[in-house]
């Protein structure tokens, strides 16, 4: 011991004389060789006795032979791996409320969905011990939308919660056409909805409205101008007038647009310009018989056949005055085949206008006797 | 010295004057070079999970798609912003979850919202990790997109419970 602590106050002295620090006492060491190397300081001697062996008493290494000694290394304790607890669906009661645990549209989730269920494929016994994948750790089943937050209990739960908001079905509009009787105008717009951070999308601003030309208060010049105006956005298949605008930046701004396009082409058609009154044969819509030369060429030939039977000669030059016209119009035969005429022009040659036709000539030429 | 000698003296650089490269114009049968179909190994030890282990051939009917969206519809658009959107996602998720991504990253879109589903190994990983990596992900993502990002993962114990075959 003594030998030890002359050692360590020869190591202490060194570096105090390193150090050049003379009060010794400044050095607060704590530890107990430091306060024997102090009380051994006190006398001078020892220390200057110490300087003589400190050849002999330098601090050499010990060659350690690897592998000798055992090696002990200090192992940093492992950490408790915790064990994730059951899934939920173990500890569910069976009576439990389903809304409550899939209250949203969710991804699928293995540990709450409490019935056992598989997805995937498996080709041979290679291939997952040739089972097909379980619920647990399955990506597939988290791939696809699923339905259970629309169960039925859900979709009560929602009628029942949005249920006040609701007003009753007004009265008198049970049907399409009592529906179509008080609300004759019909206004079409549509709203996108799309994956993407912005709800706008420029096809919204479409807007249409479609109505029925025989809802309109129209006479025959009016309706014909109408048709005329609006061109081929009248469909005359099913009488639908379809007006639509996307020119305007807004929907609002477009349903507007097409409402005053009614309002105007209604209006405009109702008007008769001076330049109307110079309505040719041509110009005409429809096949108009008091317009044609069937109407002259049937009346003549019908006053010839009276002068014949009445036995004069001279039938050659024959001129009908406009009353003697209207009188032979006005009788029936000729308005039965005035309408037949028109039928077959307008509606076209079929067998029903074609025998209408044929029943009328032979009534206008007293072809057949009624038998 | 006989011409045979000399002959074999030059023999270097008569191998070399001797390589000449032609023009094929046959079609070439690529008949080993296929996307997405990992080789075998010798003792069949790779690992493969579900979704690697179908061939892409059998893609919508063994598996499903990874994205969805309405974007390739007919006549949607946003298709390139919506691929490139997804490009992201997915590198930054290999990145953020670092060695614990089981699984690919199911991307759904459901109108504003994109809905992130994963499978996330718990081996080296702890559960206050996770929820942090949750938030940080759904943070940055619906900063930078614009939209709700929102987070559906699962957990799985081990990267080996996602083992579908080894080839």
């Amino acid at each position: 011991m003594a030998t030890f602590n002359l050692y360590r106050a020869f190591r202490f002295s060194l570096n105090v004389s390193k150090s050049k620090t003379k009060d010794i006492e400044l050095k607060s060491c704590r530890s107990l060789h430091m306060s024997s190397f102090l009380r051994n300081a006190e006398n001078g001697d020892v220390v200057n006795a110490t300087e003589e062996t400190s050849a002999e008493a330098e601090e050499f290494r010990v060659f350690e032979i690897e592998g000798l000694k055992k090696a002990v290394s200090a192992r940093r304790a492992e950490r408790a791996t915790k064990r994730a607890p059951p899934p939920r669906y173990r500890s569910m009661p069976t009576d439990q409320d389903w809304t409550d645990v899939w209250p949203t549209a969710s991804t699928f989730k293995w540990s709450a969905v409490p019935f056992p269920v598989r997805q995937g494929f498996v080709e041979n016994s290679s291939e997952n011990e040739g089972v097909i994948p379980s619920k647990y750790a399955n990506l597939e089943l988290m791939k696809g939308p699923n339905f259970l937050h629309l169960t039925p209990a859900h979709v009560k739960k929602h009628c029942k919660a949005i249920k006040h908001l609701s007003t009753k079905w007004p009265e008198g509009l049970e049907t399409d056409e009592q529906c179509h009787k008080h609300f004759p105008l019909e206004s079409i717009t549509s709203d996108y909805v799309f994956a993407g951070p912005s709800l706008e999308d420029d096809r919204a601003r479409l807007a249409s409205i479609k109505f029925k030309l025989s809802d309109l208060e129209l006479d025959y010049h009016a309706k014909d101008k109408f048709i005329r105006l609006v061109g081929d956005r009248y469909n005359a298949d099913t009488d639908e007038v379809l007006f639509e605008s996307n020119r305007c930046p807004l929907k609002s701004q477009n349903l507007e647009y097409v409402k005053f396009l009614l309002t105007a082409v209604y209006f405009e058609s109702w008007k008769t310009e001076t330049w109307e009154q110079g309505k040719q044969l041509s110009d005409m819509e429809t096949y108009v018989w008091d317009m044609n030369k069937s109407r002259e060429t049937c009346l003549t030939l019908l006053a010839t056949m009276r002068a014949k039977d009445k036995g004069s000669e001279s039938v050659g030059d024959l001129k009908l005055s406009g009353a003697e016209a209207r009188a032979i119009c006005d009788l029936a035969e000729v308005r039965e085949y005035k309408t037949a005429v028109e039928n077959l022009f307008n509606d076209g040659e079929n067998s029903e206008t074609l025998d209408a036709y044929k029943a009328a000539v032979e009534r206008l030429l007293q072809l057949k006797t009624a038998a | 010295m006989s011409l045979h000698q000399v002959l074999f003296r030059t023999q270097p650089m008569g191998c070399f004057l001797h390589i000449s490269r032609g023009i094929s114009l046959s079609a070439t049968l690529a008949k080993n070079r296929k996307s997405g179909v990992p080789k075998i190994t010798p003792f069949r030890t790779k690992p493969l999970t579900y979704e690697e282990a179908i061939p892409p051939s059998r893609m919508n009917v063994r598996k499903g798609w990874l994205s969805f969206n309405t974007s390739n519809l007919h006549e949607e658009k946003r298709a390139g912003e919506t691929t490139f959107e997804d490009f992201l996602v997915r590198r930054f998720l290999t990145g953020t979850w670092h060695g614990s991504l089981a699984s690919e990253v199911v991307i759904k879109r459901r109108h504003n919202m994109l809905v992130l589903s994963f499978l996330v190994s718990m081996e080296r990983i702890l559960p206050r990790q996770v929820y942090f990596l949750q938030g940080y992900t759904e943070r940055m993502l619906s900063g930078w997109f614009k939209m709700p990002v929102k987070i559906e993962l699962q957990t799985v114990a081990s990267q080996k419970d996602m083992i579908f075959k080894k080839i």
